[in-house]
């Protein structure tokens, strides 16, 4: 069965992982990311809403089970309004980091190149951090000389600042769908008596235009 | 000295595995099965999440089988089977460490957006490290803090992911709303002319041999 299959083949490659990356563990960046599969044939999309002024880290590598040949893919990510703020064709790697202009859904988008393509699926280890999680603490550390339990706290102190907007922000749309939701209720109680009105208007002129075309027909 | 630089690697160390938290919410679009793939480091990391099915098409019908979700641990046993839902939470200890796979089944057709939000959380404690290591407890505190915020943060983004759903249903309704009985009243204005023009048509011929 294909998926027993995969299912060791995946067992077998992220033995192979958790030992290349106990060896290089000590300075790299991998804040533990998603793995997805990009078909052969078709693309691959992650997407996020995203509010305005929130900035966005990504990382992607290709994972390559086979040691001669590694696909390579293509990415490309757009913002809401259908600007490119990324487009890589034909790499194995990439990143990209950008502050986000308008609020929306931002979509970034794999797909395999027409020239690996036939050797299945791909599978792409993505990193994606926002807001908070993007935060260089290194750099805070190194600017501001803090170090240690200090520079935990503030890590925590940043992640309770976070916690504080994501709860104004929920505030903030739970009042604006309130007034859309009032808005409904009044509009559907209105629009049910108009039409009723318009119904009684309608078959009041019926009658009325065909009493008169019956007048003056002399039928009546 | 020598003790000392030892706690200051340790710590280093210890910062550097704290550092490993990870954040990652995503929304995929599900057409048949979809996996999302994710290694948990060390045995005993509480791996939490939970994910939401945006709706793609609110459609008529209510009796839309819903979405089936799995966690499938490294070595293949079934830790978390969903069927026929429309987002949830979940939460495990993750009895080993290794790349779990967390797979949705779409049983319908239509594809589906579901936002998804994964958290590994790790607390240092004395199991994983080194025999002349030794855990600092302010430490510990500082990562069960962490966690206790994280797990505020989860929850955040799950209302946020659910308000997102409802935000849509209010929408949807709303443009139905207007749609519909505007249509309605067209439709009836409609119909009545064409009652009056069919009376009239009925009249118009039929006077001269036939008195209805």
């Amino acid at each position: 069965m294909s998926g027993n299959a995969k299912l060791r083949r995946s067992v077998m490659f992220q033995a192979v992982l958790l030992v290349v990356l106990m060896l290089a563990s000590s300075n790299a960046p991998v804040g533990d990311a998603i793995w997805l599969n990009v078909p052969p044939t078709g693309t691959k999309c992650v997407s996020e809403e995203i509010q305005s002024n929130v900035v966005v880290l990504s990382d992607y590598v290709v994972v390559s089970d086979d040691h001669g040949h590694v696909p390579t893919i293509s990415a490309k990510v757009t913002s809401p309004y259908g600007n490119n703020l990324h487009h890589k064709e034909n790499v194995t790697h990439g990143q990209f980091a950008f502050t986000t202009q308008e609020a929306g859904n931002y979509l970034a988008c794999f797909w395999t190149d027409s020239h690996t393509r036939g050797a299945g699926e791909v599978s792409v280890n993505i990193e994606w951090k926002t807001g908070i999680a993007a935060k260089d603490w290194e750099s805070v550390a190194r600017k501001e000389k803090i170090e240690g339990v200090e520079l935990e706290l503030r890590k925590l102190e940043g992640a309770v600042e976070a916690i504080h907007e994501n709860l104004l922000y929920l505030r903030d749309r739970e009042a604006e769908m309130r007034t859309t939701s009032e808005n409904t209720n009044a509009r559907v109680a209105w629009f049910s008596i108009m039409s009723l009105g318009i119904c009684i208007v309608v078959s009041g002129s019926q009658i009325w235009y065909l009493k008169c075309y019956f007048q003056k027909k002399k039928l009546i | 000295m020598e003790r000392k630089w030892r706690k200051i690697w340790g710590l280093i160390g210890l910062l550097l595995l704290n550092f490993v938290n990870n954040v990652s919410s995503l929304s995929l679009t599900i057409t048949k099965v979809e996996c999302v793939y994710k290694i948990v480091r060390s045995e005993g990391d509480i791996v939490s999440g939970n994910f939401v099915v945006v709706d793609h098409h609110i459609f008529w019908s209510s009796d839309h089988p819903g979405i089936d979700f799995s966690i499938i641990s490294p070595g293949g046993d079934i830790l978390h089977n969903l069927k026929g839902t429309s987002g949830d939470k979940f939460s495990f200890k993750a009895p080993r460490s290794g790349l779990y796979q967390f797979c949705f089944h779409n049983p319908l057709s239509t594809p589906e957006t579901i936002a998804l939000y994964i958290h590994i959380g790790h607390i240092p404690n004395e199991h994983n490290l080194a025999k002349n290591e030794h855990v600092d407890p302010i430490n510990v505190k500082i990562a069960e803090l962490r966690e206790a915020l994280e797990a505020v943060t989860t929850e955040q983004k799950y209302l946020k992911a659910r308000d997102a759903v409802h935000r849509r249903t209010n929408e949807s309704t709303k443009k139905r709303v207007i749609g519909y009985t505007v249509g309605e009243y067209i439709l009836l204005t409609i119909a009545s002319v064409l009652q009056v023009v069919y009376i009239r048509r009925l009249f118009s011929k039929s006077v001269g041999y036939n008195r209805i």
